[in-house]
């Protein structure tokens, strides 16, 4: 029994005046996903990979915006978002502290998009920024104005309206185009 | 080949089917109902088999049946020295039957073997299969107000999402407890909720005095269902994610044990550095669990200083996690073929400063504590885990090598880099609180070798291979890996479209509950949650709790809705109607 005082005598304080005193993390340590709203292109990459559905990205109730949501209190902080942000919008943080305030939205953030609507249908289908993301990548693959001219137009055409082009051009004889 | 004398001596007793080859060392006969229980107890005492698991299928989808898997480990019995088979020759032998949909039915195996009770009433739980002549036929798994004609786990009974209703609360069954005949006994209820156990589980102790006569529990206050969930919407990605939060200590070992068993089903070898890895994050996670138990183990002796030295050498532990993997628990780190994170020369050079100072201040703890007559006095003598009582019910881990057996998944079936690595099995006769947490100590030692040989030994090569891979419906393996608790083990049957048809995780404690009874016997109630904690068990959480007025006697069930109303509200007090 007494030989363990002499421990506690030998080791001394071992413990840490956290809170105030930050806690110093590993490199590379896994913390809170830290978002960059300028940088989100509104792609859901993050979204899909995301395995506890802690990231939601939907339109708002009148369709005008794409809201990326993320909710720290379902996270499990695995990084999977941070591995497929294609911007790097998404970084794993040095932080980890969840219990700050009594208030749960507190743990949500949220960045809305405006949206992009399609120019034969005129319903909504993804975020502007994504389509001049995706222009951005085109232009930089030397295409040539006028298929670049082409390309652009086609990027703001929803998926059904391409899909119903292809079918429409099919069944008319046309020879199909894959662009 | 590995397995085939088994199946030559199965075939001389009884007629086999069919025999399928899942891998090297993974073998399944199919034999008829009525030769189940023979074929099972026949490999399990004559041919020196422990129970590693006990699958419930629903096939009606493949061959119109049921089928049911008695999964094998051929080890030798183990008794005494020289009754352990050939090394070369531990393979496991999977006894599989079919049963017929219009008649549900099959002959239990439990008379013969105990270990199969908790899978043969779980089977009942999920599937409606009766087992005919199971001695104990009370619910295991679902709660006591699930419907009576609702199984989960039938393709056909419901969507995972779906919440069914409950029975109402006047309409649920009074749970019944195995009660021991005699006067002058008297229950001691232990729980749901109850400040020495770290998590719900009710244990009824049947009391003469203050000695224990016999006990009884009731577990799986919130089955969460997971099996159910992964079958229905999960990839192999995010199955590893999943397979994680089964186990808040051996999360890791399950995560990998679940996608090493999708890994052998194809035949995919993962490359020898992440193998290491693999290996170093299960034994961090081996040091933290061990170094818990022994901590609350003193804790729950009165030793606080002890328990707080521990704890704060198990700091160690945690930050050796973080420089592996990233975070404080070796959480997030396996895909499906390797891993996703490397680890540098710095971290390793890190790694292994840590691994000293646990190593030497392991060493200063666990002598003073040796040193402390009273500590020993509460360990030595209580809870004895008889080796036969081991034997019958195939516990596992620090439960059965603290038992006398040498039964180690590591030393038995070497898997990933284990096969490269030197180590001793830590055996100690007794089976007493005492001896298991010996061995937790031994492991200690063990464990922190085995990271150091695997820093000297990994090469450098990827830690990923390229996932070009298709699983092929139908087809199933088990893994098997050695948690800080026991040997894990997952079984999966491929689906379609790179889903899982069934998944079937059996966590280490599973194994280790039903001899807990045995344990209890002619100890004092003083001593119950001692033998509760040296058991290491794993819960899960609660859904309710028992309020029991002493004055009038009578007890009330609160549902969790009523108990939050109640926290809420503060109004329409639960002990109203018990006065």
């Amino acid at each position: 029994m007494m030989k363990l005082l002499d421990i506690t005598e030998k080791y001394g304080n071992t413990t840490h005046k956290y809170p105030f005193e930050p806690y110093k993390v590993a490199a590379n340590f896994r913390g809170k996903p830290a978002y960059v709203f300028d940088l989100c292109i509104g792609c859901a990459a993050c979204g899909i990979a995301c395995p506890s559905n802690a990231i939601t990205v939907q339109f708002n109730k009148d369709q005008t915006k794409l809201v990326w949501e993320f909710d720290c209190g379902r996270c499990i902080f695995c990084g999977r978002c941070d591995e497929v942000c294609p911007t790097g919008a998404i970084r794993l943080s040095e932080e980890f502290e969840l219990a700050v305030k009594f208030d749960k939205s507190a743990l949500i953030q949220r960045g809305e998009l405006d949206t992009q609507y399609c120019t034969e249908c005129h319903k909504p289908f993804a975020a502007k920024r994504l389509i001049k993301y995706g222009y951005e990548c085109l232009s930089k693959a030397n295409l040539g104005e006028k298929r670049l001219e082409e390309s652009k137009n086609y990027l703001s055409i929803c998926p059904t309206c391409k899909k119903n082009a292809t079918v429409s051009n099919f069944t008319s004889g046309k020879e199909m185009v894959i662009e | 080949m590995k397995c085939d004398k088994f199946i030559e001596a199965l075939a001389t007793k009884i007629k086999i089917l069919e025999v399928t080859r899942q891998c090297e060392d993974q073998v399944t006969a199919l034999v008829e109902l009525n030769d189940l229980p023979e074929a099972v107890r026949f490999l399990y005492y004559d041919m020196g088999g422990y129970l590693s698991t006990m699958i419930a299928n629903d096939e009606r989808s493949i061959n119109k049946h049921y089928a049911l898997y008695y999964a094998l480990s051929m080890e030798g019995g183990k008794m005494f020295e020289g009754d352990e088979i050939a090394q070369d020759e531990k393979c496991f032998v999977t006894v599989k039957v079919l049963i017929s949909p219009d008649n549900l039915t099959y002959p239990s195996v439990t008379p013969f073997v105990p270990a199969c009770v908790w899978y043969e009433r779980e089977a009942y739980d999920m599937f409606g299969l009766v087992a005919e002549g199971l001695p104990d036929k009370r619910r295991l798994v679902l709660s006591d107000d699930w419907p009576d004609d609702l199984f989960p786990l039938r393709k056909d009974a419901m969507d995972y999402r779906y919440r069914p209703d409950m029975k109402e609360h006047y309409n649920e069954p009074e749970y019944e407890f195995l009660r021991p005949e005699g006067t002058g006994i008297i229950d001691v209820p232990l729980g749901p909720l109850h400040v020495t156990a770290d998590e719900p589980g009710h244990f009824r102790l049947f009391c003469d005095g203050d000695t224990i006569v016999d006990a009884d529990y009731r577990l799986f206050y919130q089955h969460r269902g997971m099996e159910k969930l992964a079958e229905n919407r999960m990839n192999y990605d995010q199955m590893g994610y999943l397979a994680e939060r089964v186990c808040g200590i051996c999360g890791y070992a399950h995560a990998i044990a679940c996608i090493e068993a999708a890994e052998k089903a194809i035949n995919l070898e993962i490359p020898a550095r992440a193998q290491a890895i693999r290996i170093i994050c299960s034994e961090i996670e081996r040091l933290h669990s061990h170094l818990l138990n022994i901590g609350l183990a003193c804790e729950v002796t009165g030793n606080y200083t002890a328990f707080m030295h521990i704890f704060r050498i198990r700091e160690y532990s945690m930050k050796l996690a973080e420089l592996v993997t990233g975070g404080r628990k070796t959480y997030g780190n396996v895909v499906m073929g390797g891993l996703r994170r490397d680890m540098t020369g710095i971290e390793i050079k890190e790694s292994l400063r840590i691994l000293q100072i646990i190593d030497t201040q392991v060493d200063e703890v666990w002598d003073a504590v040796m040193e402390d007559k009273r500590q020993i006095k509460r360990w030595q003598g209580v809870g004895v885990l008889d080796k036969q009582v081991a034997r019958d019910f195939s516990a596992v881990g620090p439960n059965i090598r603290g038992s006398g057996i040498k039964r180690d998944t590591r030393y038995d079936h070497p898997y990933d880099f284990f096969k490269q690595i030197e180590f001793d099995v830590a055996v100690v006769e007794g089976g007493d609180v005492f001896a298991r947490e010996m061995v937790r100590y031994m492991e200690l030692k063990s464990s922190v070798s085995i990271i150091r040989q695997c820093f000297e030994l990994m090469p450098q090569t990827a830690i990923i291979v390229d996932p070009k891979f298709h699983v092929k419906p139908e087809d199933f393996a088990l893994a098997y890996v050695e948690a800080p608790r026991g040997e894990n083990v997952h079984w999966i049957m491929q689906g379609s479209a790179q889903k899982v048809f069934r998944w079937r995780c059996r966590a280490a404690t599973y194994n280790n509950w039903p001899s807990l009874r045995f344990q209890f016997r002619g100890n004092t109630i003083a001593d119950a949650a001692l033998i509760v904690c040296s058991l290491d068990p794993c819960y899960s959480c609660t859904e309710r709790v028992t309020v029991v007025d002493i004055k009038s006697k009578k007890s009330k069930i609160l549902t969790n809705k009523d108990l939050k109303e109640f926290s809420r509200t503060l109004k329409n007090s639960p002990m109203k109607d018990l006065r």
